[in-house]
């Protein structure tokens, strides 16, 4: 498996490069220049115009200016921002990727185990109404339009039955009264608490993890017992520290903030694995070793979950896999829907103010985000095929 | 058969002519297959019901509909006096509807929009123009991805590796950033759209798909007697290779449709095409004028755009689902 | 101990459901298995002999149904017992060596999981030890390295895969053990070596076996007994030496004729024309008429009935062949009989 994942990590690497390369053929095809707003102003002397486009190095030939491209990626010089001056691009990218990382694993996460769950049920039963019935609503959730459909959430949830907030990431009058001692400002708070958040969730599944190693020497039965009170008694525990915290309420402001995005990712993305799952285990089915779990007498539930599902695993996680840039834009349409501050509104926002500098620096970071899934998602189907893992 | 086991020296029918007799019976052989799944002819039938939209606005407007008032882009109907309002057969609707004199209950049958234009007109012109977009990103994908496919599994070695590579770079990134930039950057109408689209989809998973499956066409016998029998490269490609890679390729087609309304929708939506009508644009307008978060009473602004989308969408998908059981023989039932 | 045959068929009938109609897999066949017996069933594909398996075991898919008959296991009719009851008797009272070993197990879980997890089902509590030395014992037996339990099903060979499905069916100790050609898809020296240890446990562990196959070289190594199978229904059943020497069946005598004798005489392998029926529309009567040459009115009209006629010697036939000679004085049974 080490030789597969370095191999991998390759590749993925020079797809990096060719993104890069990519981004920088947009850069120097687009209308213009990156000096497109700061000298478009009639105002400014020709004279001046040309020395600040000579100063930024604007006139050296294109090799040069793919060589400096390259030195600033690596270095983390991503340039200043115009919408946002005076904040270089990479501190903005830092404040907004744990937010975009947030959303996108989360719903990732809670999409991939609804879907899986519900799939690997409906395959056991073929035909019939239920079956059409549930590739129809499947379907509907598929395809629902993203945008329109969490907008209806806002509408129904926030607007009309007032369960939950309207959008962005916090309630600002009940922050602006917050104390935390260093800090200023609402934004600063508002990281803060987050990281902390991020820091707890962190920690619980590393636990989570070491957990399910310890017991993989127990039998069957137990062990799902343990992993069970264990996971839940992550979950209270992590739940009673931050209640009996001072920023619990701000905490729990921010995850309030955080569900209907959530949930609106979630539902949109997970027709789509059902679906997927779904097909994989009908194509499952047909395999022998289905025979003889059913010849040994296992009951349905175990054949199904133990046999079958564990195989239909692997395709489903490569279709997630191959899926994982359509999350990563629904993640992104829902953002600008709900206000939720990471990169895919700042995408946005920033297009929309030609902020050339951020535009780049937030989409080269798009792609990193999106390489890394990537490999992190491979790493783990090798891991989970002892075909590979063991070869 | 006698034409096809007579011998050599007797004259038998024309290659293409063969070609087509057993095209059309996998053809029918296939729609039997098809049409015993509910779910594909559903798909179906929504497509069928979307083109006959498309194909009767112009029908209507030349016809019963007066084009002042019931155009898409600049109609408006002065005898309303405050837009938008309901449609004109609700019940209630004479006390919302605020007019000159008592209308014609079928006169707007969902209402008018934040501009006065008549909402159904608008839901129509668009299907036009989504199939559009739809089909030529979907035959811009499978152009490029069948070619590509067949050309990396065929030539292998470096041309394989360096397609692959930049297949792994449209495949692993999110279209919606990229198409938001790009949109941004250059002026886009719905034809750079499909061919923007066509190329980044095209590129990306489909063409690996497509590869693998011509990997294993490629190892099949009448490749290597084509080969031996002096056919070139080209030939070899486009004669044997491609035809047994277009079920594949059609399926995908179907997925790509999907995906490009959708896009299309969403880039609309945020405002930024150059797109004077679609459904992603009537959604935009009610949003901006305000009118999309406010109460269940102007629900005909607020569904029709998007149901269509969710509607056409999942045809599509329901067409490409069923052709899967078709074209893929493990996932039949006996 | 009880006593009385470990297993009992009597007019088992199965059927499959398709898309042209259905197909009439197994029909009226009858037999009994005594305790520690080994019965070959040999016949062509699609003769019946994997669906008499299967029914067996009642691992039918979905369009397939016992229609008639009774199958007692113990005593215990098969076919009428619940769901729940039957997955008490899988495995543990008759269990199954696969054809095809190759995606018999499953790949994603360890060998010796999957042996102890049918182990865990069936015989109540143990430990992790005493599994674990119980799948070492069974992997000694069939001849495998104790240490590959822990290894996965793409790391053995074929040859070692069909042991461990062996050691598999083994594991909890069934009364009847049905291999379904367990050694179709290995070559010829590994075979060899399957077959005799087969054979071989099957003795030692006084198993009820009954062994599938289209190779009557085989059955005859393997089987006490011997079942001839034609297009669903059983035409012979009789001890191995009897259906060797003493062929009753025209159609067990073309099989056999099928070979040549390397002792004997060289003479021109005698083929039977014709095909196997196509069980969506058998034929009227006997299956066998229109290929048999003895055949009569009555073949064409009436099923013949499967009796034993004498010594546990069971054929159905209008003109049972007695008195044959067997195979090695072709010269006399060849005139102008086939």
């Amino acid at each position: 498996m080490g030789r597969y994942v370095l191999r991998r990590s390759a590749q993925i690497l020079l797809t990096l490069f060719l993104f890069q390369t990519l981004l920088f053929v947009i850069l120097t095809a687009m209308p213009g220049d990156v000096t497109n707003q700061m000298l478009n102003n009639p105002d400014v002397p020709p004279a001046v115009a040309a020395e600040t486009r000579r100063a930024l190095g604007l006139d050296d030939p294109v090799l040069v200016q793919y060589g400096r491209w390259w030195w600033n990626f690596i270095r983390g010089d991503l340039g200043v921002s115009y919408s946002e001056y005076p904040e270089p691009v990479v501190d903005i990218i830092r404040e907004r990727i744990p937010r975009t990382l947030t959303l996108f694993l989360t719903a990732s996460l809670v999409q991939f185990l609804v879907g899986f769950a519900l799939g690997r049920v409906l395959a056991w039963r073929r035909g019939g109404l239920f079956e059409y019935g549930s590739t129809i609503v499947g379907v509907m959730f598929y395809t629902v339009f993203t945008p329109w459909f969490g907008l209806m959430m806002i509408f129904i949830f926030g607007a009309r039955l007032r369960w939950l907030p309207l959008g962005k990431f916090l309630d600002p009058m009940l922050w602006s009264q917050a104390v935390i001692p260093g800090l200023e400002g609402s934004g600063s708070k508002g990281n803060y608490v987050f990281g902390r958040l991020l820091l707890t969730a962190g920690l619980a599944v590393m636990l989570w993890l070491v957990m399910v190693v310890i017991t993989r020497k127990m039998p069957r039965r137990r062990r799902l017992q343990t992993l069970q009170l264990g996971t839940a008694g992550l979950l209270v525990a992590a739940i009673v520290l931050w209640a009996a915290s001072d920023i619990g309420n701000l905490g729990w402001d921010i995850v309030k903030h955080m569900i209907l995005p959530v949930v609106t990712v979630t539902l949109v993305g997970f027709g789509r694995t059902m679906l997927t799952t779904r097909q994989t285990m009908l194509e499952t089915l047909g395999e022998d070793y289905i025979q003889t779990a059913r010849a040994k007498g296992l009951p349905e539930s175990e054949v199904r979950d133990r046999h079958a599902a564990r195989n239909a695993l692997l395709p489903v996680l490569t279709g997630l896999i191959i899926g994982l840039p359509y999350t990563l834009s629904g993640g992104i349409v829902t953002e600008t829907i709900f206000s939720w501050p990471g990169m895919g509104l700042t995408l946005l926002t920033a297009t929309n103010a030609e902020d050339v500098p951020l535009v780049m620096g937030t989409l080269s970071f798009i792609g990193v985000l999106s390489l890394g899934a990537h490999l992190a998602a491979d790493v783990m189907y090798a891991f989970l095929d002892p075909r590979i893992r063991y070869s | 058969m006698n034409a096809t086991t007579g011998s050599l020296t007797q004259s038998h029918p024309a290659l293409w002519r063969i070609r087509l007799r057993l095209a059309w019976k996998s053809l029918r052989s296939g729609w039997a297959l098809y049409s015993e799944n509910p779910v594909g002819l559903v798909g179906l039938a929504l497509i069928a019901a979307f083109g006959l939209m498309a194909l009767i606005h112009p029908i209507l407007m030349a016809t019963v509909w007066h084009p002042p008032i019931y155009d898409p882009l600049i109609g408006y109907d002065r005898e309303i006096i405050v837009h938008p309002s309901p449609p004109t057969w609700v019940p209630n609707a004479a006390e919302e509807i605020t007019s000159l004199s008592p209308l014609p209950p079928f006169r707007h049958i969902l209402g008018t929009d934040p501009l006065g234009r008549d909402v159904l007109s608008q839901l129509m012109f668009s299907t036009r123009s989504e199939f559009a977009l739809g089909i030529m990103a979907a035959l811009v994908t499978v152009l490029i991805a069948t070619t590509v496919g067949a050309v990396s599994a065929y030539f292998g070695g470096l041309v394989d590796a360096i397609l692959m590579r930049i297949a792994d770079v449209m495949f692993m990134l999110p279209f919606i950033a990229i198409l938001i930039v790009l949109s941004s950057l250059f002026d886009f109408q719905m034809v750079h759209l499909a061919l923007v689209y066509g190329l980044l989809a095209g590129f990306g998973g489909n063409t690996m798909v497509i590869k693998s499956q011509a990997l294993t066409v490629k190892v099949k016998a009448y490749i290597e007697a084509a080969r031996v029998a002096g056919g070139s490269d080209l030939h070899i490609i486009f004669t044997h290779l491609v035809p047994n890679l277009l079920p594949l390729s059609f399926l995908f087609m179907m997925v790509t449709v999907t995906n490009a309304i959708f896009s299309e929708a969403v880039l609309s939506f945020l405002g930024l095409l150059n797109i004077r009508m679609s459904w992603g644009i009537m959604i935009q307008i009610t949003q901006a004028a305000g009118y999309l978060l406010i109460s269940w009473k102007y629900w005909y602004l607020m569904f029709p755009a998007g149901i269509a989308i969710s509607l056409l969408c999942s045809a599509f998908y329901l067409v490409g689902r069923a052709m899967d059981e078709v074209v893929n023989p493990r996932l039949r039932k006996r | 101990m009880m006593n009385g045959p470990a297993l009992s068929v009597y007019n088992l009938t199965m059927h499959y459901g398709t898309r042209q109609g259905e197909v009439s897999a197994v029909d009226g066949v009858s037999f009994d298995l005594a305790r520690g017996q080994s019965l070959g069933i040999v016949g062509e594909s699609g003769c019946g002999k994997t669906s008499i398996a299967f029914s067996l075991m009642r691992l039918l898919p979905d369009n397939a149904r016992i229609k008639d008959g009774y199958i007692l296991i113990n005593g215990r009719d098969i076919v009428a017992m619940d769901y729940d009851e039957l997955l008490k008797v899988r495995w543990r009272r008759i269990a199954m060596v696969f054809q095809a070993a190759m995606n018999a197990l499953n790949p994603v879980h360890k060998v010796g999981q999957q042996i102890i997890e049918a182990m865990d089902l069936h015989l109540g509590v143990m430990t992790t030890e005493e599994s674990r030395e119980r799948v070492a014992g069974l992997f000694d037996l069939v001849g495998l390295d104790p240490a590959l339990m822990d290894r996965y099903p793409h790391e053995f060979s074929g040859g070692m895969r069909q042991r461990a499905v062996i050691a598999m069916a083994l594991c909890c100790n069934p009364e009847i053990i049905i291999a379904d050609e367990p050694t179709t898809a290995l070559d010829v020296i590994v075979q060899d070596r399957i077959l005799k240890r087969i054979r071989t446990l099957q003795i030692e562990l006084n198993m009820a076996m009954i062994y599938i196959s289209h190779d009557i070289a085989v059955i005859a190594e393997v089987s006490d007994r011997i079942a001839v199978m034609y297009a669903g229904r059983m035409a012979e059943l009789a001890d191995a030496m009897d259906v060797f020497k003493h062929p009753l069946h025209p159609y067990t005598y073309a099989l056999l004729s099928a070979f040549p004798s390397i002792k004997g005489e060289r003479r021109a392998l005698m083929t039977l024309p014709g095909e196997p029926p196509d069980l969506l529309n058998p034929p009227d009567g006997c299956r066998f008429h229109p290929r048999c040459p003895y055949a009569s009115d009555r073949c064409r009209a009436e099923q013949p009935p499967f009796e034993d006629l004498g010594n546990d010697h069971f054929v159905a036939c209008w003109h049972p062949l007695a008195g044959t000679p067997s195979p090695s004085r072709p010269r006399q049974a060849a005139q102008g009989v086939f």
